[in-house]
C-alpha cells in the first residue's frame, strides 16, 4: 500500500528538563490572564466560552422560571394568577429566551470552549470575535429579559405573526423583539464562522477528515445550517421592522402585502433552528458514549452522513409549521414526505450510539445516565414528530399542546440532557473538580421523572382540544386534571434544574482535584493537567487516529515534553497551527491577538445602535452605528493583518512555517468568505419576498404602477462592476508593487462605488415610488438601498486598504487587506447584478 | 497489487464538495418541486385546476435528480471500495481519507435518492391544486 | 447500569390487567365536547383513527428501541463485533425506518386529498371571519340570501358544510377538534374547510392561532342538528328580531339605542344597524355569551354589559359599568328576550 502514514514522530529524546520548564514558563507568560477588572479584557477561548455558557445557563433558569409562572396559572382552570397581557409576555419571553437566549448560544459556547481543545489547537483563530459575540449576547440578551420587569416585554409569541405584531402591538414589545434578536443573531453568526474556520482550518497536523471528533462534524453541519437558517429571519426582522415603523406594508394586505410571507421566512429560519440546537447537543453524546463504554464509536461514517444528511433535510421542512394555511395539498404532500424523510438520519444516529453499547462494555457513570435518559425522551419526542409530519395528523394536533409536549421531548431530550451530560462529563476541565455523582443521579431522576409527568399528559391535553398560547381555560372540558397534574410535574423537573445548578455553583475548594483525564476518554480535549493550563496543549501533537490518547503510545508525555509542533513561544505571543481542510497539513504559524476591551466596546456601540432603533430614536441610534464602525476599523486597524518580524518560524520537528498567509491561504478570507454567504442569503430571501408576492397578486409589478425604470438601474449596475473590476485592478497592481496603479485603481473604484451607489437609488427616487401605498414601490426601494448600502460598505473596505498601504501596513507581499477587499466585492457585484435583473429587468419581461 | 502501483492521492484532488452533491441535488429537486407546483397553482390555474402538468416535470425532475445521485453514489462507492482496507476507515492515510470520503458521500447519496422518492411519491396521490 | 433503566424495564413487561385498566382510563378520558379523540365528523374520526394506529406504533417502536439499549447496557446479548454491531445500524436506524416511513407516507398521502376536498355544489355554505375575539357566521344556504348571526354555530347532520373562512385584522384559526381539522383564517386570504358531521350533540370550537390579548377567550359552541330541524332553526334566525313583549324589556331596548350600541351591533327589524360587532338579532337564543365565554342568561348579560373588559381583557367593546343597574337589567332583559 502506498498510503502508509510518513508523519513525522515526536522527538526521540526528552529535551532537557531546564529547556522545558523555560519554554513553560514562556508560554505560561504569552496565555496569561489579565488580573483585576482588566480580567475582562480576556479573549481566550476558555474564558470568555465559560462566561457565554454560564451567561447561557442563567437565562436558562429564568426561561425555567416563566414556565413555573405559567404552570401556576394553567394548574386550575379559570385561575387568576397572571392576567392576560402578562401571561402572553411570559409566555413570548419563555420561548425567544429559550431559544435565542439558551439553546443557540450555548451551543456555540459550548463549542468555543472544546472546539479548540479536542482539535489540540490553542485557541480559536479569532479569539476576539468570540468576545464581541459574547457582550453582544449579554447586551442583548439583558436588554429583552429585562423588558418584562417593565411590562415593556413583547408578546407577540416567540413566532411573531404578523398582522398582530404589525399593526396590533403598538409599544416597544414587538420592535425589542426584532431588533434585540437581530442583533443576537448577528452574533450568533459570528461564533459560527469562527467554529466553521476552526473546524476546517485550525485542526492539529495528521487529523485528516476522516479522523476528526465526532463533536466537530456535529459542530461544522451545525454552524454551517446558522448561515443559512438565521438571514431569512434577519431578512424579515427588517420587512416587520421597517413596516411598524415606517408602515411599508410588506405583511399588510391592504397594501398587497402578506402575513403568510413572514411565515415562510420565520420557519426557513425556524425549523432549521431546531436541528441547529439538536445536532451539537447529540455531539456531546457521541463524545460520552465511547469514552464510556471503552471503545471507538462503531460507524463513524453513518453518524457524519446523519449529520450532514440532517443538516440538508432540516431545511426542506418548514411548510409543516404552515399545514394550517390553506396551501395546496401536493405543497403540504411535497413538505411532509421531507419530513418523514429526515427520521432516517437521526434513526440512524440513535442507533450507531446503541450498536456501539452494543460493542463495547460499559462503564456507569453520570453522564451515560444522562444520555440514556436523553435518548428515551428524544426518541419519543422523535415519534411524535414522525405522527405530526403527516399533514392530515398535524390538521388535529397542529398548535394544541400536543405540540407542546412533542417539541419539549425533542428538545429536552435532544438537548438539555445531553447538555447536562456535558456538564458533568465536561467539568474536570474547567474547573479541575469533578460535579458530584450523587447529586447528579439525584437530579436526574427529579428531572426524568418531572418531565414525563409534565409533558406526558399534555399530548392528551392537546388531542382533548387545548390549543397552545392560552392563559386560561374552562372548567369540565376534560383538561382540569391534566392541567394540575403537568404543573406538579413542572416542580418537580425544576427541582431537579435546582439540583444541578448547586452542584455547578457549590463551593469545591476543598474538594480533591479531580484525576488527569478522570473518564479514561481517548480525545484531545483530555490532555490538559489538573487544574489545567491557559495555554490549551503544551504541544500541538502529530495525531493519526481518531482517539490518540487510546491509540498513539506515549501521547500525553510526547505533549507534556514538548516533543511536537509549537513547544514553545519565544517571541512571547500567542500561536496555533494552520493547516489544511481535508488534510490537516500545517501550513502557517497563526499569530492570535491578546486581551482587549475592544471587542466589548464595538458590541456596546453597535447594541447601541439595536437598542436605540427600538425606541425609534433614530439619529442616536445612527450615531451609534457609525461609532461602532469606527471601533471595529480600529479593531482591524491595531489588531489583524500585522506583518510579523520574519516571514517564516521553525515550529519544530523540522517544520518551518509563513506566518503571514494572503488570500484564501488566510483564515481571514474564509471569515469573509463565510460571513458573505449568510449576508447573500439574506439578499436572496429578499428576493424570494419580490417573487412571493408575485406569486399571490394577479398583477406584479400592478399595471399602471411605477417602477425604478430600466436606465438608472442599468447605470448603477454598470459603475458597480466597474467599481468591482477596478478592485480587482487594484488587487492585482498592488501583488505587482506598483503602487501609483493601485492608488489609482482603488480612488477609482471608491467613486465609482459612490456613484454607483446613488444611481441604484436615483431610480426609485426620480419615478417618485412611494413605498408605504403599495409593496411592490417598498421591495423595490428595499432591494435598492440593500445593494448601496453594500456598495457604501465596499467604499469602506478600499477606503480601508488605501489607507493601510499608504500607512505602510500594506505592500505587494503582505496583501490580506485587498485580497478580502475584492473577496467583499465579488458579493456587491453579484448583488448589483441580481438587484438589477429583478427592478429594472423583470417588469419588461412580464 | 493494482494500489501499490496507484497513483497518490494528493488533497486538491479531493474536497468537500463532492461529499454534498447528493444531498444538494436534493435540495435542487425538492425546492424545483415545490416553487414548480406553487407557482403553476397560485398564477395559471384556479383552485380546483389540474395539476397534470406539473405532475410530469416532477416526474422530470425526478428522473434528472436520482440519476445524478446514482452517479456521485456510484463515485462514492468505488472511492469506499478503493484498493484493499475495510471500513472503520480510520488510518492517517491519504487512502483512508480517501475511502472515508467516498463512503460518507455514498451514504449520502442512499439517504437523497430516498428524500428524492419519497418527495416524488407525492405526485402519485394529487391531481389538482387543492 | 443497572437501576436507571428499570423504568424501561418496567414499561417493557407491563402487568397484563394494569394495562387493560389503563387503556380503559385512557379511551375514558378522551371523550369530550372538544376532543379530537371523540369524533363526531368524518375527518375527526380519520383523524383519530390514524392517531391510534401511529400511537400504537409508537409505543411498540419506542419499547423496541429502549429494550436493544437496556440489553446492549446490561451486555444481554454477547459483546458484539464491531461488523456485527454495525448491521444494528443498517437494519434499526436505516432499514427499519426507511419501510416504515415509506408505508406511513403513502397511507399519509392516501387519506390528505379527501380531507381537502370541498363539499359537493349545493351543499350549505357557512362564511366564518374570526376577529379579535369573536366569530362573525354568515350562513349562506344554495339559492338563498344569506344570514349573519355571531358566534353560534349549528350544522345539519350528515351532510358536507363548506366553511369559508378570512378575517379582517389578525390571523386566527378555525377549529372545531370533534368534527375535523382546524384552518387558518389569514387576512387578505380565503381559506376553506369541509366538515361533515356525524352525529347530533353540541360541541365546543375554538380559535387555535394565538391572536392577541384575549385568544383564550375566542370559542364558539357548535350543535350539530337534524336536517329538519335545523332547517328550522335557520328560517327562525332569518326573521327579524322580536318586539319586546314587556315593559322592561321595551325599556331596555330604549336604552340600548340611546346607549349608542347600535354603533355597533345589529339588531334586524331595528334601526341598530351596527357592523363592528357582532349581530345581536337573536342573541337570546344563544347557548354563551362573549364568544363562548360564559353561559347565556341574564345574570351573564348584566355581567359581560358592567364588566366587558374584565370578562374579557383587551375587548374592543367599552363596558357600560356607569350604568344605573335598573338600566343595565334591562338591556340585559330586552337581549335576552330576543331569540
Amino acid at each position: 500500500m502506498n498510503d502508509q502514514p510518513r508523519d513525522p514522530e515526536p522527538l526521540a529524546a526528552e529535551p532537557p528538563l531546564a529547556l522545558q520548564r523555560a519554554q513553560e514558563a514562556r508560554l505560561r507568560a504569552a496565555w496569561t490572564l489579565p488580573k483585576g477588572w482588566r480580567y475582562w479584557s480576556a479573549v481566550n477561548n476558555t474564558e470568555v466560552g465559560v462566561w457565554y455558557t454560564a451567561t447561557a445557563f442563567l437565562f436558562f433558569a429564568f426561561g425555567g422560571v416563566l414556565a413555573l409562572l405559567m404552570r401556576i396559572q394553567l394548574a386550575v382552570p379559570g385561575n387568576e394568577f397572571l392576567s392576560a397581557d402578562t401571561y402572553n409576555q411570559v409566555f413570548t419571553v419563555h420561548g425567544s429566551v429559550m431559544m435565542f437566549l439558551f439553546a443557540i448560544p450555548v451551543f456555540e459556547s459550548i463549542a468555543v470552549i472544546f472546539l479548540p481543545q479536542m482539535l489540540g489547537a490553542r485557541d480559536l483563530p479569532f479569539p476576539r470575535l468570540s468576545a464581541f459575540g459574547y457582550w453582544c449576547f449579554l447586551l442583548g440578551g439583558i436588554f429583552l429579559s429585562g423588558s418584562l420587569f417593565f411590562g415593556a416585554a413583547p408578546k407577540g409569541g416567540w413566532f411573531m405573526y404578523p398582522p398582530l405584531t404589525s399593526a396590533y402591538q403598538p409599544g416597544i414589545g414587538a420592535d425589542m423583539w426584532l431588533l434585540g434578536f437581530s442583533f443576537i443573531e448577528i452574533a450568533a453568526i459570528a461564533a459560527a464562522v469562527e467554529l466553521i474556520v476552526g473546524t476546517l482550518k485550525c485542526r492539529p497536523p495528521g487529523m485528516r477528515i476522516n479522523l476528526i471528533p465526532l463533536y466537530c462534524w456535529y459542530v461544522l453541519v451545525a454552524a454551517a445550517m446558522v448561515l443559512f437558517a438565521f438571514p431569512p429571519l434577519i431578512a424579515g426582522s427588517m420587512l416587520l421592522e421597517v413596516e411598524r415603523a415606517f408602515h411599508w406594508p410588506f405583511f399588510d394586505p391592504k397594501g398587497g402585502g402578506d402575513p403568510v410571507l413572514w411565515q415562510h421566512l420565520f420557519w426557513l429560519f425556524g425549523h432549521p433552528e431546531v436541528y441547529i440546537i439538536f445536532l451539537p447537543s447529540i455531539a456531546i453524546i457521541a463524545m460520552v458514549v465511547p469514552t464510556f463504554v471503552r471503545r471507538p464509536i462503531v460507524g463513524y461514517g453513518w453518524v457524519v452522513l446523519a449529520a450532514v444528511g440532517t443538516g440538508f433535510i432540516s431545511f426542506g421542512l418548514w411548510v409543516h409549521h404552515m399545514f394550517t394555511t390553506g396551501l395546496p395539498g401536493i405543497s403540504l404532500a411535497l413538505f411532509s414526505a421531507a419530513s418523514e424523510a429526515v427520521a432516517i438520519p437521526t434513526g440512524v444516529q440513535i442507533f450507531c450510539f446503541i450498536a456501539t453499547i452494543a460493542a463495547g462494555k460499559l462503564v456507569r457513570s453520570v453522564p451515560m445516565l444522562y444520555a440514556c435518559g436523553g435518548l428515551a425522551i428524544f426518541v419519543l419526542g422523535g415519534l411524535t414528530g414522525v405522527m405530526v409530519a403527516l399533514a392530515s395528523f398535524d390538521f388535529q394536533a397542529h398548535d394544541t399542546y400536543f405540540i407542546v409536549a412533542h417539541l419539549h421531548y425533542v428538545l429536552v431530550g435532544g438537548a438539555v440532557f445531553p447538555i447536562i451530560a456535558g456538564c458533568y462529563y465536561f467539568f474536570p476541565l474547567l474547573s479541575g473538580k469533578k460535579l458530584s455523582d450523587r447529586l447528579g443521579k439525584i437530579a436526574f431522576w427529579l428531572l426524568f421523572a418531572g418531565f414525563n409527568l409534565t409533558f406526558l399528559p399534555m399530548h392528551f391535553t392537546g388531542l382533548r382540544g387545548m390549543p397552545r398560547r392560552v392563559f386560561t381555560y374552562p372548567e369540565g372540558l376534560g383538561f382540569d386534571t391534566l392541567n394540575l397534574v403537568s404543573s406538579i410535574g413542572a416542580f418537580l423537573l425544576g427541582s431537579g434544574v435546582a439540583v444541578v445548578a448547586w452542584d455547578l455553583i457549590r463551593p469545591k475548594t476543598r474538594q480533591p482535584l479531580s484525576a488527569r483525564n478522570p473518564w479514561n476518554a481517548g480525545t484531545l480535549e483530555w490532555l490538559p493537567s489538573m487544574p489545567p493550563e491557559n495555554w490549551g496543549v503544551r504541544s500541538i501533537p502529530e495525531v493519526d487516529s481518531r482517539y490518540p490518547l487510546w491509540e498513539q503510545p506515549n501521547f500525553v508525555r510526547d505533549v507534556d515534553q514538548g516533543r511536537f509542533y509549537l513547544p514553545d513561544a519565544e517571541e512571547g505571543l500567542r500561536e496555533t497551527l494552520v493547516t489544511t481542510a481535508i488534510d490537516a497539513k500545517p501550513v502557517q504559524c497563526l499569530r492570535l491577538p491578546g486581551p482587549s476591551f475592544v471587542p466589548f466596546w464595538a458590541a456596546f456601540t453597535i447594541g447601541g445602535f439595536f437598542i436605540l432603533g427600538t425606541f425609534h430614536w433614530w439619529w442616536p441610534a445612527l450615531a451609534s452605528l457609525v461609532v461602532g464602525i469606527g471601533v471595529v476599523c480600529y479593531w482591524l486597524w491595531t489588531a489583524t493583518a500585522k506583518r510579523p518580524e520574519k516571514p517564516e518560524k521553525h515550529v519544530g520537528l523540522g517544520l518551518t512555517l509563513p506566518l503571514y498567509q494572503s488570500g484564501s491561504a488566510s483564515v481571514g478570507w474564509w471569515a469573509v468568505l463565510i460571513t458573505m454567504l449568510a449576508v447573500f442569503t439574506a439578499f436572496v430571501s429578499l428576493v424570494f419576498a419580490y417573487f412571493f408576492y408575485w406569486t399571490i397578486h394577479d398583477d406584479f409589478p400592478p399595471r399602471g404602477a411605477k417602477g425604478p425604470g430600466v436606465l438608472w438601474p442599468c447605470v448603477a449596475g454598470a459603475l458597480l462592476a466597474a467599481a468591482w473590476a477596478a478592485t480587482m485592478l487594484a488587487r492585482r497592481w498592488n501583488r505587482a508593487d506598483r503602487a501609483g496603479a493601485f492608488y489609482v485603481a482603488a480612488t477609482a473604484s471608491v467613486g465609482l462605488a459612490l456613484a454607483g451607489a446613488a444611481a441604484m437609488l436615483a431610480g426609485p427616487w426620480l419615478t417618485g415610488m412611494d413605498p408605504t401605498r403599495h409593496v411592490y414601490p417598498a421591495i423595490v426601494w428595499l432591494l435598492a438601498i440593500w445593494t448601496a448600502l453594500h456598495a457604501v460598505t465596499g467604499v469602506l473596505f478600499n477606503g480601508y486598504c488605501l489607507a493601510r498601504r499608504l500607512a505602510g501596513r500594506m505592500d505587494a507581499r503582505h496583501d490580506i487587506e485587498i485580497h478580502n477587499a475584492a473577496l467583499f466585492w465579488h458579493f456587491v457585484a453579484a448583488t448589483a447584478l441580481v438587484t438589477v435583473a429583478v427592478i429594472a429587468g423583470f417588469p419588461l419581461a412580464k | 497489487m493494482k494500489t501499490s502501483a496507484a497513483p497518490r492521492l494528493p488533497e486538491r484532488h479531493e474536497s468537500l464538495w463532492r461529499l454534498i452533491v447528493s444531498p444538494t441535488v436534493w435540495a435542487v429537486h425538492f425546492m424545483l418541486s415545490y416553487i414548480t407546483a406553487a407557482v403553476w397553482c397560485a398564477k395559471y390555474v384556479p383552485r380546483s385546476g389540474t395539476l397534470e402538468p406539473v405532475r410530469w416535470l416532477i416526474a422530470g425532475y425526478t428522473l434528472v435528480a436520482l440519476g445524478a445521485i446514482a452517479w456521485n453514489g456510484w463515485d462514492g462507492y468505488r472511492r469506499h471500495r478503493h484498493g484493499a482496507s475495510e471500513l472503520p476507515h480510520d488510518a492517517d492515510t491519504p487512502g483512508d481519507r480517501h475511502r472515508f470520503l467516498g463512503f460518507a458521500t455514498f451514504l449520502l447519496a442512499l439517504l437523497s435518492a430516498v428524500a428524492v422518492a419519497f418527495a416524488a411519491l407525492a405526485v402519485l396521490y394529487f391531481h389538482d391544486c387543492r | 447500569m443497572v437501576h436507571f433503566l428499570s423504568a424501561t424495564s418496567a414499561r417493557s413487561r407491563p402487568h397484563r390487567a394494569g394495562a387493560a385498566s389503563a387503556v380503559a382510563v385512557l379511551l375514558a378520558g378522551c371523550s369530550g365536547p372538544q376532543s379530537s379523540l371523540d369524533p363526531a365528523g368524518a375527518g375527526a374520526r380519520e383523524i383519530a383513527d390514524l392517531f391510534w394506529w401511529m400511537a400504537g406504533g409508537t409505543v411498540v417502536v419506542w419499547v423496541a428501541v429502549a429494550w436493544l439499549t437496556y440489553s446492549a447496557v446490561r451486555g444481554r446479548v454477547a459483546e458484539q463485533t464491531a461488523r456485527q454491531a454495525r448491521y444494528y445500524i443498517i437494519g434499526g436506524g436505516a432499514l427499519f425506518p426507511t419501510v416504515v416511513l415509506t408505508a406511513l407516507l403513502l397511507h399519509g398521502f392516501r387519506i390528505l386529498p379527501p380531507l381537502l376536498a370541498p363539499a359537493p355544489p349545493g351543499s350549505l355554505r357557512i362564511a366564518v371571519s374570526g376577529e379579535q375575539w369573536w366569530w362573525r357566521v354568515q350562513y349562506q344556504p344554495d339559492g338563498e340570501e344569506p344570514v349573519e348571526l355571531a358566534n353560534e354555530i349549528r350544522l345539519p347532520v350528515g351532510e358536507p358544510v363548506e366553511f369559508i373562512l378570512d378575517a379582517p385584522d389578525v390571523i386566527h384559526s378555525f377549529w372545531i377538534p370533534s368534527l375535523g381539522g382546524k384552518m387558518d383564517m389569514i387576512p387578505g386570504r380565503t381559506t376553506r374547510l369541509t366538515l361533515q358531521a356525524t352525529r347530533t350533540g353540541t360541541f365546543r370550537g375554538v380559535c387555535a392561532e394565538y391572536c392577541g390579548e384575549s385568544h383564550a377567550l375566542m370559542a364558539f359552541p357548535v350543535v350539530v342538528m337534524a336536517k329538519a330541524e335545523f332547517s328550522a332553526w335557520l328560517a327562525a334566525q332569518r326573521a327579524p328580531a322580536q318586539a319586546p313583549a314587556d315593559p322592561l324589556a321595551e325599556r331596555g331596548r330604549a336604552a340600548f339605542l340611546q346607549n349608542g350600541c347600535a354603533a355597533c351591533h345589529a339588531v334586524r327589524g331595528t334601526e341598530a344597524r351596527g357592523r363592528i360587532g357582532p349581530d345581536l338579532t337573536h342573541v337570546g337564543g344563544r347557548m354563551t355569551l362573549g364568544a363562548g365565554v360564559l353561559t347565556n342568561n341574564r345574570a351573564a348579560l348584566v355581567r359581560w354589559l358592567a364588566h366587558t373588559d374584565r370578562v374579557k381583557p383587551g375587548v374592543l367593546m367599552p363596558h357600560f359599568g356607569m350604568l344605573p343597574a335598573a338600566e343595565l337589567d334591562a338591556v340585559a332583559a330586552y337581549l335576552e328576550s330576543l331569540r
